[in-house]
């Protein structure tokens, strides 16, 4: 770890890279929940440990292939909408700022097809780094 | 080993209607017969349902308050939500608090009058503790798939994106073996629950964000579209009938100290009760137009009626609920046991 914040592109070349060099053959990682974010500074700490984790099943002989899904902590957000309207020479004329507020699954929507033995949960309490 | 009783409406069309996910009611005193504290009472029940469920506790001993402010008898007192027999150990558990409210907090929400006047040894619960809740808006629990909402009267499937409406009197019905409706929540009812009162532990809008009169939604003429198509099972009319007749007979007036919904306004006409027009909103009145219970209406003649005729009436007399039949609860009700 050379910095305290991991740029987002590194973070996922990170996960790709642990994928296909921890096991015995290179392995896929799908990401999923990062689509909006085009830049963003992730914990390098948490970083680490989420590659760590990538590495640990990916060098799983009975796992072919990976998905890292992030979804939120606290599974009610409140976003900031921001609608644009943009005009021939692709300049923002005009904006309007609402919010919204999303109800998300938590992750056992996501694991609905795993054993619960088999899930090993690292993370902090609430309200913890 | 005991057995814990609850009762389960399964996920899945219930006589043409979906029910978005497995939704288990359990009494208290069950729970305390039991020697279960009401944590251990959902994890013993989660463990028996593989889909998503949304369970309550129901206490007919305590009290509450209706949207639009009526005291009824019997609340939720702890609500979760489970998935795949588990729940969620941060989002999937809430407690409704009791509320030891003094006589200024009485007066700052008068409508629970009724309860000092009728049920003044029985235990008042509204919502969560919104100070201590991690969720931050919703009064809402959440396991994976379910989601058990705006304390616990509403239900959701967050992945098929369905829901149910979950009235509080219904509920309490089911668990009296009473009759409900099982339809669709419709216009009058989409526009009707925005018609709150200011409550500090709301179950559903807490912190006194709108006061009586106005008008939660503040949707103009698409209120009556909010839950027009959404499933709900409620509690058949003369119940409901019963306890705004209460208020009403407590001196409480619709659009001052009771929301104008259009059952309580409809009830009041009836009795012959003083309105409140002037604190009805603007905004308020436009939702309720789009609805056909416009100021003309509400200005109009009425027959005077009785008490117990609007109760023999109700059916006919108290709007809200489209395409629905009235059943037994006990014929939509499975009742299981959980081992604890």
């Amino acid at each position: 770890m050379k910095l305290l914040h991991t740029k987002l592109p590194e973070f996922i070349k990170k996960m790709q890279v642990a994928a296909a060099t921890k096991g015995s053959t290179p392995k896929e990682i799908n990401i999923m929940g990062l689509e909006n974010l085009r830049s963003a500074k992730m914990q390098s700490l948490r970083t680490g440990r989420i590659e760590h984790a990538v590495g640990e099943i990916a060098a799983l002989d009975n796992v072919e292939r990976l998905e890292l899904i992030m979804i939120p902590r606290v599974p009610e957000t409140m976003q900031t909408v921001i609608v644009k309207g943009i005009d021939k020479e692709g300049v923002c004329q005009k904006a309007v700022l609402e919010i919204i507020n999303v109800l998300h699954p938590t992750e056992e929507a996501y694991l609905l097809d795993c054993d619960p033995e088999n899930v090993d949960d690292r993370r902090p309490a609430i309200g913890n780094h | 080993m005991a057995q814990l009783k609850y009762r389960m409406i399964p996920e899945g069309m219930l006589n043409g209607k979906l029910i978005p996910l497995n939704i288990v009611l359990i009494d208290y005193k069950d729970v305390k017969e039991c020697g279960l504290e009401p944590k251990e009472a959902f994890e013993a029940v989660a463990k028996t349902i593989d889909g998503p469920a949304g369970l309550n506790i129901i206490d007919l001993d305590a009290v509450t308050t209706t949207s639009d402010g009526i005291v009824v008898e019997g609340t939720i007192i702890r609500m979760a939500a489970s998935d795949r027999g588990r729940i969620n150990k941060d989002f999937g558990y809430l407690e409704m608090i009791p509320l030891n409210y003094t006589d200024e907090d009485v007066k700052r929400e008068p409508h629970l009058k009724v309860w000092k006047e009728k049920y003044p040894d029985r235990t008042l619960y509204m919502g969560p503790d919104y100070k201590k809740k991690i969720i931050p808006v919703h009064n809402v629990v959440i396991t994976g798939r379910a989601s058990n909402n705006n304390s616990a009267t509403e239900m959701m499937n967050i992945v098929t994106m369905e829901e149910i409406l979950l009235p509080i009197l219904g509920q309490l019905e089911i668990l009296r073996g009473g009759k409900v409706l099982l339809g669709y929540t419709g216009e009058v009812i989409s526009v009707g629950i925005g018609m709150v009162v200011a409550e500090e532990y709301g179950r559903i809008v807490p912190k006194r964000q709108y006061r009586c009169g106005d008008t939660a939604h503040g949707s103009g003429e698409y209120a009556k579209t909010l839950k027009k198509h959404i499933p709900i099972i409620c509690a058949e009319k003369p119940v409901l009938a019963k306890y705004i007749i209460q208020a009403l007979e407590c001196g409480l007036v619709p659009g001052r100290e009771i929301g104008g919904s259009p059952a309580v306004l409809t009830v009041a006409k009836y009795l012959h009760k003083d309105i409140d027009f002037d604190n009805i909103t603007d905004r308020a009145y436009e939702e309720l137009a789009s609805i056909g219970f416009t100021k003309e209406w509400m200005h109009s003649e009425f027959p005077l009626l009785t008490p117990e005729e609007i109760i023999a009436r109700a059916d006919e007399l108290i709007p809200g609920c489209e395409d629905y039949e009235i059943y037994d609860s006990k014929d939509l009700v499975q009742v299981k046991y959980a081992e604890c």
